[in-house]
């Protein structure tokens, strides 16, 4: 551990014991705070729906490249009080730039600069990564919505091994030849800040070598002082400097012009992606929830209708980039790379397990039950503006394909245990 | 001959030499800690409130925003500061300390908390250099002699000056990239290829606007419009600079009225003393008489 470490850990240390101490004044909680949990529960349940997250792999070497993928449904019941994803960002959540953003796809087109997306739309979203910076990283996509702040997708960790020294980042250039990201530009870029820094400070000193203030100000105050200081030797000094500096200015662009005969401005367009649609043969209506505060589950009961020609069966329950499955979710859908703190492999019960069979509608009482519903702090709905919830409801056939419902509906919390049943 | 007046000077101002040796003392305290030091730390602050997202990032500096922003911006303090020092000391370093203080403070801040703490490489957030056009603002003003002939001509010259020395910095930056088949300038694609969590790409403020006449030549129309804008904004940093650099006393009279007294260097001498009087009310020549009596006397 160098002193580097120790010194941002101490500032971490003493940012994080402020923060725990504000925190203690105004709640008993813990404060596990992480950007992540720290969002308001509506807005993190009804704006970007996160599924399908792959953090790949969970280990890279320096320079070795990684992929976060996932797909994102924008929720249908996009809240009032956050403005609409007119311009949006696919980002990466990441301390600094532990990786470098090789390429980030979305639905298949180049995502680099923002652009609207589409209310009810479902985007699957690629995103190239070079690990740069060696550590233990918690590593979040993002939705970031311009007038709303970003918007957290679940967090994974992921390692990065070997030694920065040995990290490159190379780009083609249009033109032949590659230039390295971490270092293009800056030996000219520090040339030219000690050219003109050098001159400056010589400037500064030719007037500072001689008396500079008091002997000045006296001379000033009488009669022909002004005259008196108006030194002819400055003037041909001051020539000269105009001189130099106007020599230099064009030495330094006409020069930087012959060496690249090809440039462009900054790019400042935005990419008009296509939306997905939601693919499923059930059609869900939330008849009524509630939110069991003390016994930390929501229940739903839903109006569920098969219009397809498979029985199915619900399988998982997820919101704010957090999962709740039964089995026919872990048989289905377990990815075992998922991180197990954001998902509760028991924490879905429905009342009657039997599949939904074609034609049928039936009133399905959903229970999403689970300690998560605390700890990643979803429980703070009740303090919310917005009294509704949101998130994704999962079924699989027999053959195992994949049916997805977004819902939303009212919440009503329940406060006391003995009315929870 | 000596190369300066310096000795003329020094004889004009009619200190003995130990107030001489005294007064480069209060040169240098005076003039690295406290206006130095000073100036940097407030100016540092004052740009990047103003204009600093523009001078961090790579791909933030366009050809609209960038270009216009950043020397009205950095007019402003060397104005007040170009005014306090010429006027009270006929120094012209006010623009070239102000920029160069601004710049140790950017250097300070790149090393530290760029680089050291939040992992971006210098290239990447490497700040934009006015250190030449400050040099042309300063000299202006030493060959002219008139602040009214800086702000039209000197003031011009720094912000159309901007483009060209800054494109030596980052001229590198436009070379264009292809990524996923789209063409994007470098700057853009280290923009992208760095991560910034906080800073998602549409805060960008660039390339948009009506500064968009005479074709393509949109960087020196921009340059232009803040040459005219920082003319404004240097004249009225200037009069901030009066504001503020007032120097002045009250004095009482013989006849006890106050008056306001401009001529601070007055005090002290023969001439203040036979028009107001001294505090006990004796003539100069007369109290030194007295006290060297006293001292007889005892
Ligand atoms: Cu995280």
């Amino acid at each position: 551990m160098n002193a580097k470490n120790i010194f941002k850990l101490c500032v971490i240390g003493s940012l994080g014991m402020a923060t725990l101490g504000l925190t203690l004044m105004v709640s008993a909680l813990p404060a596990a705070a992480h950007g992540e949990r720290s969002q308001e529960p509506f807005l993190r349940m009804r704006t970007a729906q996160w599924y399908d997250t792959r953090w790949n792999p969970q280990k890279t070497n320096v320079n070795d490249e990684a992929m976060l993928s996932g797909k994102i449904h924008i929720s249908e019941d996009w809240p009032r009080a956050v403005v609409k994803p007119n311009r949006t960002f696919i980002n990466v959540g990441s301390p600094s730039s532990v990786f470098t953003r090789l390429s980030s796809k979305v639905n298949g087109t180049p995502m680099m600069t923002s652009g609207p997306m589409e209310i009810g739309g479902d985007y699957e979203y690629v995103i190239k990564l070079r690990g740069r910076l060696p550590g233990h990283h918690h590593i979040h996509p993002m939705l970031a919505v311009n007038g709303a702040g970003p918007i957290a997708g679940p967090g994974g960790w992921m390692d990065i091994v070997g030694n920065y020294k040995d990290f490159t980042n190379p780009v083609k250039l249009l033109v032949g030849g590659t230039i390295d990201t971490e270092t293009a530009g800056l030996t000219a870029g520090l040339f030219w800040h000690v050219v003109w820094g050098t001159l400056g400070f010589l400037w500064i000193a030719w007037f500072s070598i001689r008396p500079m203030f008091l002997i000045r100000a006296r001379v000033l105050a009488q009669e022909g002082g002004d005259a008196l200081l108006n030194d002819p030797v400055d003037r041909v000094v001051a020539f000269g400097m105009l001189g130099v500096t106007f020599t230099l200015i064009a030495i330094g662009f006409f020069y930087t012009d012959s060496q690249y005969p090809y440039t462009i401005p900054l790019q400042a367009g935005e990419p008009k992606i296509k939306s997905t649609h939601l693919k499923s043969d059930l059609t869900v209506k939330v008849l009524a929830a509630d939110y069991d505060v003390p016994g930390r589950a929501l229940r739903m009961t839903l109006q569920v209708t098969n219009s397809g020609e498979q029985p199915l069966s619900i399988g998982e329950f997820t919101t704010a980039g957090i999962r709740f499955l039964n089995k026919v979710g872990v048989a289905n859908n377990m990815d075992p790379t998922y991180p197990p703190e954001i998902m509760a492999t028991d924490g879905l019960h429905i009342e009657d397990e039997s599949p939904i069979n074609p034609g049928e509608t039936r009133e399905v009482k959903l229970d999403s039950r689970d300690s998560l519903w605390e700890i990643q702090r979803l429980m703070d709905l009740v303090h919310d503006p917005d009294q509704r919830f949101g998130g994704l409801i999962m079924a699989w056939d027999e053959a195992g394909n994949r049916h997805i419902n977004s819902i939303a509906g009212n919440i009503i919390p329940v406060f006391t245990r003995a009315t929870a049943g | 001959m000596a190369l300066f007046r310096t000795a003329e000077i020094i004889k004009a101002s009619k200190l003995p030499p130990e107030g001489v040796r005294l007064s480069r003392m209060i040169d240098a305290v005076y003039f690295l800690p406290i206006a130095y030091l000073g100036v940097f730390a407030t100016f540092h602050m004052h740009f990047d409130l103003l204009a600093g997202d523009w001078d961090f990032w790579i791909d933030w500096k366009d050809r609209q925003f960038w270009v216009t922003v950043t020397p009205i911006v950095e007019v402003m303090y060397p104005g007040a500061i170009m005014y306090y020092f010429w006027t009270f000391y006929r120094q012209p370093f006010g623009a070239t300390l102000s920029i160069t203080g601004l710049l140790v403070g950017k250097w300070i801040t790149i090393v530290f908390a760029w680089y050291w703490w939040a992992n971006f490489p210098a290239n990447f957030v490497m700040p934009a250099s006015m250190v030449s056009s400050a040099l042309i603002l300063d000299a202006t003003l030493l060959l002219t002699r008139s602040w009214m002939l800086t702000a039209i001509f000197g003031v011009w010259a720094f912000a159309m000056m901007f483009n060209p020395t800054q494109y030596a910095i980052f001229g590198y930056s436009h070379q264009p990239v292809v990524i996923d088949g789209q063409l994007m300038s470098l700057a853009d694609y280290m923009g992208f290829t760095f991560v910034r969590t906080g800073t998602p790409e549409y805060i960008r403020i660039i390339e948009v606007g009506s500064l968009r006449t005479f074709g393509g030549h949109t960087v020196w129309i921009s340059a232009f419009f803040s040459a005219f804008v920082s003319m404004l904004v240097f004249t009225i940093w200037w009069q901030i600079g009066h504001f503020v650099g007032q120097s002045f006393f009250w004095v009482k009279g013989k006849r006890g009225v106050m008056s306001r007294m401009n001529d601070t260097m007055i005090v002290g001498t023969d001439e203040f003393a036979q028009r107001h009087g001294t505090p006990d009310g004796i003539a100069p020549g007369a109290r030194v008489a007295a006290r060297t009596a006293a001292t007889t006397i005892s």
